[in-house]
């Protein structure tokens, strides 16, 4: 066991973390470090490809105020609208920051930097770069944190949290890349880890890693997380791997059929049709496969027909979706429809945090997608978490800073790493009695079928004890790889124990909060009830390892709830 | 269900003396990920690769297949099969870099030396406001110049691939010259930091690349780092770096053509290696060949239309200023005192003699692939 010592550890470097450690570099003096599993450039922040919102100065009519709206309104009145506020009000400095660090944005013929209109929007405010979006920022950020001389730990996987009921202590590390477990000693740790869609692991758009590790570990810690029922499924996620179809493929001129061939979207949004929001055309697609005119010989997708539109049109302006069917799917959509489902797309909740990052742990801060502070609330606005994961990058760091500038040596014990140490061997040992890769895809379905795009009391029940049968059933997961060297068979376990933790705090919350809200949509509890559940859920582990639930309640400063309606 | 066999190399250094090659049979469907993550899954969790996006962004997954380097999340296996007609398929990690296991290899010495060539944005303070709130403009013309480079996903493919880093250590790699490219033509970035790049590229290795084009061939992502290095060695030589073999040949070429419509044989080691002895040594050599040798070749009618000609083409590739002037004059000079009378007078008289100049520009035609 190696110990370390530093000021402020950054875990994470995707976009948050990145941005995190550039803002700490250039504002202080003191130790600071990136550990990441996967060496930054290849977080998953690289696959947003959309765009990122903000009110520029020259977003003429726009303004901060209404980019807060459409967020409070985009998220049903889940969100909180103090922290709303300051997303909003940072988009222009943020955007502004990055694209003088060299961020290629796309530019309109006058110089500026080109917006259009996102889902939710009442103002074309998404900067973009090309289609890849995420993929520059990570790639410039990664560019300037290498300019200013980060200490990157790459390859370095996050075990557990340490702290001692009041402040952060230090975190424990197993070095991928050398194997061993390692004791980091630190003043402050910001979280920065990233989502946990992969809990529905085989319908999902995100990278093989999205795992939760950062939300798991705290949840281990003692710490609270927050309205984790909440979890975005995007409409069209290619049938056999979830892998994203952009909206864009709706937006050229896609129709979405059922098995007889029907547009059935003129039942669900006559007017709006395939473009209406991504939640209705989710639930939509859902509704055709659940009642039986789903395609295929199982009936569990849909077609999203592009044929129409011609091999010279999707060339131009689909080439990267024909390229994905093609390969992910074996299907030419210039020959034949596109098979799609719903897939889980993006996490709202996470760790609970403040306006400003902070947790209930002083020194321990969470930004990004691992975080849930809460700017999304019950569904978050396309271009929007990008813009979040870069303010609270930024805000986490500066508070961090701050914290760590005063706070004094902190004093972890050994035990941690030394439990961490045992429960590594163990899982060398376990009895192998189960198989990841099965009981990995059983989560998954019971996730995707039990707390999917519909959610109902008596299958939700039902889907929480078979998650409480697969969480006593993965302690006989073994790893059969013994070496310390790169052992990617530990790490893989080490991420489904991790999903396998963090199912229940999404399920226990869903059936309990007995309405329909952003995109948890009941259908026991079609409307929203603001009267009982216009409050986040916020959700333990208790020291025997029961889930506690209870519930805390919402911001709200400017805009009183209304009703939802596009 | 249609099968494959791959045969996987396999090393773990803690435990194996050699390495050694393992075989799975795997389904022909979907990618090469797919099947490696279906030996994970089914046959055999020891196996080791890096695998994230599964939808080629992220650069984690490059490995060669029967020695051609490939994304493993973009390459189907139908295809693998279809090229390689049912023969079994040699899964590899990448060249140039130090096997960690199996299929990963050590990538943290070609990120180092991407570092040493300042790959990140050193803006131009009378160009990118220094206050956070003003925009800095940038018309969308000014980005095609960059457009290809920014793709670059660190995937190492081309690195792995590369003639010049097998040759040589210190090479920075195609990828890394890339990168360094990409703010060599930002009109944001400061001019000192340029000048620095190409200082550094230069120690880099730039004059070791030998053109081969493979980086390009196996760019998963569209970069063409061969041609970024033909355009930082323009760079090299304009800005007056040219005090390393590759840029005296390529001010050799340049300046001879030039001055005599015609590269210098005899001077040419002289000049490009600093070889003194050379030039008494090639020329006994061509006599005892029974090759015409010359000092310099005698300028011919059309000499002075031809530099005209030629300066265009060079002005048309944004290439005049590779022309050293005082080079050509010393060239010059040597010609007037092996022909005793200045180099005007020589063309006149034998333009005189009627002779014709067209050889020459057609020869320098081909020279420059026909443009
Ligand atoms: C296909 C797709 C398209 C999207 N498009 C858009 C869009 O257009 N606009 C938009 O605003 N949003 C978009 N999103 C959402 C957005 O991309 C993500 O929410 C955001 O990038 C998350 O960034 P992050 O920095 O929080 O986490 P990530 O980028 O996921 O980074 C997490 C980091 O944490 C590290 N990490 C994780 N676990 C551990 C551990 N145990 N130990 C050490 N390190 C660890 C990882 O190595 C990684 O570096 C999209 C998402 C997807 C899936
Ligand atoms: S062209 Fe140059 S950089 Fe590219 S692979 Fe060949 S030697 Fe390497
Ligand atoms: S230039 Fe192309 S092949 Fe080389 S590292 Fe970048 S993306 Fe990979
Ligand atoms: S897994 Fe990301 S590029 Fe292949």
């Amino acid at each position: 066991m190696v110990e370390l010592d530093y000021d402020i550890v950054i875990v994470g470097g995707g976009g948050a973390g990145l941005y995190a450690a550039l803002w700490a570099a250039e504002n202080t003096i003191l130790k600071v470090a990136v550990i990441t599993k996967v060496y930054p450039t290849r977080s998953h922040t690289g696959a947003a490809e959309g765009g990122i919102n903000a009110v520029l100065t020259h977003s003429v009519g726009d303004s901060p105020e209404a980019h807060a709206y459409d967020t409070v309104k985009g998220s049903d009145f889940l969100a909180d609208q103090d922290a709303v506020d300051i997303m909003c009000k940072m988009g222009a400095a943020v955007i502004y920051d990055i694209a003088h660090r060299g961020v290629p944005f796309s530019r309109r013929p006058d110089g500026r930097i080109a917006q259009r209109p996102f889902g939710g929007a009442s103002f074309p405010r998404t900067c973009y770069a090309a289609d890849k979006t995420g993929f520059y920022i990570l790639q410039t950020l990664y560019e300037q944190c290498l300019k200013n001389n980060v200490t990157f730990f790459n390859e370095w996987f996050l075990l557990s949290i340490i702290h001692n009921g009041e402040k952060i202590e230090g975190i424990t590390v197993w070095d991928i890349r050398n194997g061993g477990v390692h004791l980091i000693k630190t003043k402050a740790v910001i979280l920065a880890t990233g989502g946990h869609a992969r809990v529905y692991w085989n319908r999902t758009s995100n990278a093989l890693g999205n795992t939760g590790d950062g939300t798991a570990a705290a949840l281990r810690a003692g710490l609270p997380l927050k309205d984790m029922e909440f979890i975005q499924f995007h409409p069209t996620g290619l049938a056999k791997t979830g892998i994203l179809v952009t909206e864009g493929a709706r937006g050229e001129g896609g129709y979405l059929r059922n098995k007889d061939g029907e547009r059935f979207m003129k039942r669900y949004a006559p007017e709006k049709m395939e473009l209406a929001p991504r939640d209705i055309v989710a639930r939509a697609i859902q509704t055709e496969i659940d009642e039986g005119r789903g395609c295929g010989p199982n009936g569990d997708y849909i077609c999203l027909d592009l044929t129409h539109l011609g091999e010279e049109k999707i060339n131009e302006r689909l080439p990267q979706t024909r390229e994905h069917a093609i390969l992910y799917e074996g299907v030419d959509p210039v020959k034949e429809p596109i098979p799609i489902a719903p897939t889980a797309h993006y996490s709202m909740g996470g760790i609970d945090a403040d306006k400003l990052g902070r947790t209930p742990i002083k020194g321990l801060y969470a930004a990004g997608e691992c975080a849930c502070i809460s700017v999304h609330g019950a569904n978050r606005l396309g271009g929007n978490s990008l813009l979040d994961v870069l303010v609270y990058g930024r805000l986490t760091a500066l508070e961090a800073v701050k914290y760590a500038d005063e706070a004094s040596e902190t004093k972890p014990s050994a035990a941690k790493a030394k439990d961490d140490e045992k429960r590594i061997l163990e899982l060398m040992e376990a009895s192998g009695k189960e198989k990841l890769a099965d009981l990995r895809k059983e989560l998954g379905n019971t996730m995707m079928k039990h707390f999917g795009v519909f959610r109902e009391e008596k299958t939700m029940k039902e889907g929480l004890e078979k998650l409480m049968e697969i969480r006593e059933r993965a302690k006989h997961v073994k790893v059969y790889d013994t070496s310390k060297k790169f052992n990617t068979d530990l790490v893989t376990v080490l991420e489904f124990l991790n999903l396998v933790d963090l199912a229940p705090t999404i399920a226990i919350p869903a059936i309990e909060r007995k309405e329909s809200r952003g995109a948890h949509a009941r259908k026991d509890y079609p409307k929203r009830d603001d009267k009982n559940f216009l409050k986040h859920s916020v959700v333990k582990l208790k020291d025997d390892g029961s889930y506690e639930l209870s519930w805390k309640p919402v911001t709200i400063t400017k805009f009183p709830p209304e009703e939802r309606k596009y | 269900m249609e099968t494959a066999i791959l045969q996987v190399f396999r090393y773990d250094p803690e435990k194996d003396q050699a390495p050694y090659y393992k075989e799975y049979e795997v389904p022909v469907e979907g990618t090469l990920l797919n099947a490696l993550l279906y030996i994970k899954d089914n046959l055999d969790s020891t196996l080791t690769f890096r695998a994230f996006c599964r939808s080629e962004v992220c650069g984690s997954c490059s490995v060669k297949v029967n020695g051609k380097t490939k994304l493993a999340c973009k390459t189907p296996m139908k295809e693998l099969v279809e090229t390689w007609k049912g023969k079994p398929l040699r899964i590899e990690p990448l060249n140039h870099m130090k096997v960690i296991k199996d299929l990963v290899v050590d990538i943290d010495k070609p990120i180092e030396k991407m570092k040493t060539l300042i790959p990140w944005l050193v803006p131009d303070p009378r160009v990118v406001p220094t206050d956070p709130m003003h925009e800095s403009i940038i018309y969308p013309e000014e980005m095609e110049a960059y457009k290809d480079q920014i793709h670059c996903m660190l995937c190492f493919s081309c690195y792995s691939a590369c003639e010049a880093v097998a040759d040589n250590d210190r090479y920075r790699g195609p990828f890394a010259f890339s990168k360094a490219y990409r703010f060599q033509v930002d009109r944001r970035d400061i001019e000192t930091a340029k000048e620095k790049r190409i200082r550094y590229a230069i120690s880099g290795g730039l004059w070791s690349c030998v053109q081969c084009q493979k980086c390009i061939y196996v760019c998963p992502k569209g970069v063409k780092p061969a041609e970024d290095i033909q355009n930082l060695r323009g760079q090299a030589v304009k800005k007056g770096f040219t005090d390393k073999p590759g840029a005296r040949k390529l001010k050799h070429f340049v300046d001879w053509i030039y001055a005599t419509g015609q590269i210098n044989r005899l001077y040419l080691p002289e000049e490009v290696y600093g070889n003194k002895e050379a030039r008494e040594k090639l020329t006994k050599a061509y006599t005892e060949m029974g090759v015409e040798v010359w000092e310099v070749p005698k300028p011919t009618k059309g000499l002075m239309k031809f530099r005209d000609i030629y300066l265009e083409i060079l002005s048309k590739e944004d290439k005049a200023l590779d022309l050293d002037f005082s080079h050509v004059r010393k060239i010059d000079r040597m010609v007037s005192e092996i022909f005793k009378a200045d180099i005007c007078t020589i063309v006149d008289r034998t333009h005189e003699e009627g002779r014709s100049s067209k050889g020459l520009i057609s020869k320098l035609k081909g020279l420059l692939g026909g443009k």
